[in-house]
């Protein structure tokens, strides 16, 4: 059977900072204003850019550029490191703003919302949704900065309100409906649609599939039985008809922290001071959260351009810095080490509640490791991180610093 | 090009009670004054209880850029940084 295009009005609402680290670099310092502007992990030659400005951008300054490649492309990019703090600002700022007009609003990562405006109170009083979305826009202009801009996107499901607001960057206000879906669809490319890679693609073109038009037009089993080959197909065959289907609210399931090593090393106790920071910033977001862990998952890069990865799920729960580093350094201490680590990563899984808290029978010592870890985590919260730290961390103040999340907008 | 200072200062601060805004009017830095001009962004951070107001901002005459960081727990004024904005 099948299942027609949503006409209904659009009600969804999707909105993302354009370039929002260059964008909000680019606010806050007004000279740098309309140049090419770089926000790399670190501004040595191989750091990677993160976010570029739309000057940047212009010039071939993209996401995943090294800065070696970025300063050949133009010699006066202005590359700054991250300044995460004042990106989560934003973000606070941003939600609040669109808080005021609806108390449905997802964040979708750091500079990105969707606002399901079905019965909001301003859609009551009669106004379209592209008047609010220009109020919008203008509101984060006062809540933000005059220089700040917004990609605004209205449509029926939280996949079309994306592709719109995606259609004319920067600063665009589209909408996508069940009249203009077909029109819309002829201008774009497959991988023009948000979630369709040039992996999917190409399935999509093994089964002459080669356009968004014929893609919709596709019948919904060969979607499902050739193309996808499961459930995702069904879902793909609703998303481009306009029908609600990601409306998933995925829950906390983990905890990661990783680092890329500016000094390379294959240097045991080098890395195994990395792990300790790592696994206390792990653990303190674990604690924060309210959690207890029941495995853990260590991962490491290396120069040589392979990897080791290892999971591992515990007999008993972890909670303390200690207890985190120690099931890490276990793994650690298995691997042979090819080649100089170039990433690390720890990230604790298998997550549940910290109360109530499941006792061993033997475990006579792990009330105290948990009041150890609470006092050092007050100690930390009054006197700032890294205040109390173990001793094998002493002198790394300025190691693993805090880098942007960009998906994870949980913690904020 | 961004340099990193992490000086004290010395800086007048003004307050309007109509706008209900407080924000930095001239730094005094090296014997010299610099008129604050636009204020880029201003955000607080929270170094363990303590309240940092970090303002950003360019100077009148649109020639140097500042961050500076307000310590709530002493009133004390750090220029953390410098730009002229130009590349590094």
């Amino acid at each position: 059977m099948e299942t027609p295009i949503n006409y209904n009005p659009p009600m969804m609402m999707h909105i993302d900072l354009n370039s929002c680290f260059a964008i909000i670099e680019q606010q806050a310092n007004p000279l740098i204003r309309n140049k090419p502007v770089a926000i790399a992990a670190y501004d040595t030659p191989r750091g990677i850019i993160i976010a570029s400005s739309y000057e940047a951008k212009a010039l071939g300054i993209k996401l995943g550029v090294s800065v070696r490649d970025a300063r050949l492309l133009c010699r006066d990019v202005i590359v700054m490191t991250p300044d995460p703090e004042k990106y989560f600002d934003a973000h606070r700022r941003f939600k609040r703003v669109l808080q005021n007009y609806t108390d449905s609003v997802t964040p979708k990562s750091v500079d990105e919302f969707v606002i399901d405006f079905r019965g909001s109170p301003a859609v009551r009083r009669g106004k379209s949704l592209q008047e609010i979305g220009f109020e919008i826009k203008s509101d984060i202009k006062q809540a933000i900065g005059e220089y700040v801009t917004v990609n605004v996107g209205i449509g029926p499901n939280r996949f079309l309100a994306k592709l719109a607001a995606g259609l004319n960057k920067p600063d665009g206000l589209d909408t996508i409906n069940g009249d203009n879906l077909r029109e819309i669809y002829a201008k774009l490319q497959l991988i023009d649609l948000p979630g369709i890679n040039t992996r999917y693609s190409a399935r999509l073109n093994a089964a002459n599939i080669y356009t968004p038009i014929q893609f919709l037009d596709a019948p919904m089993p060969l979607l499902k039985k050739r193309v996808f080959k499961s459930v995702v197909g069904f879902y793909w065959y609703l998303r481009l008809r306009g029908h609600e289907i990601d409306q998933v609210d995925f829950g906390r399931k983990s905890f990661g922290q990783q680092y890329a090593l500016g000094d390379k090393t294959s240097d045991p106790e080098q890395l195994s001071r990395l792990l300790m920071k790592l696994c206390e910033k792990a653990g303190r977001r674990l604690r924060k959260g309210g959690f207890v862990a029941g495995g853990i998952h260590l991962w490491l890069n290396f120069e040589n351009r392979t990897y080791y990865a290892q999971g591992k799920k515990l007999h008993r729960d972890i909670y303390s810095t200690q207890d985190i580093y120690l099931a890490a350094q276990r793994i650690l201490s298995n691997v042979s080490i090819p080649a100089r680590v170039t990433n690390i990563g720890v990230t604790v899984i298998d997550l549940h509640p910290s109360n109530p808290e499941q006792l061993g029978l033997f475990d006579d010592s792990r009330l105290d490791t948990r009041s150890l870890a609470r006092a050092a985590d007050l100690i930390n919260d009054r006197y700032g991180e890294f205040t109390l730290v173990p001793a094998i961390m002493a002198n790394m103040q300025d190691v693993v610093l805090k880098r942007v999340a960009f998906g994870s907008i949980r913690d904020l | 090009m961004r340099e990193k200072i992490n000086e004290e200062v010395s800086v007048i601060m003004y307050y309007s009670s109509s706008k209900r805004l407080a924000v930095p009017h001239l730094i005094r830095w090296q014997n010299r004054e610099y008129l604050v001009g636009k204020i880029g962004y201003h955000h607080t951070v929270m170094e363990g209880r303590v309240l940092h107001h970090i303002y950003e901002l360019a100077d009148k005459n649109q020639a140097l850029w500042f961050r500076l960081n307000l310590d709530t727990s002493n009133l004390h004024w750090r220029l953390e940084a410098i730009s002229d904005g130009n590349a590094n």
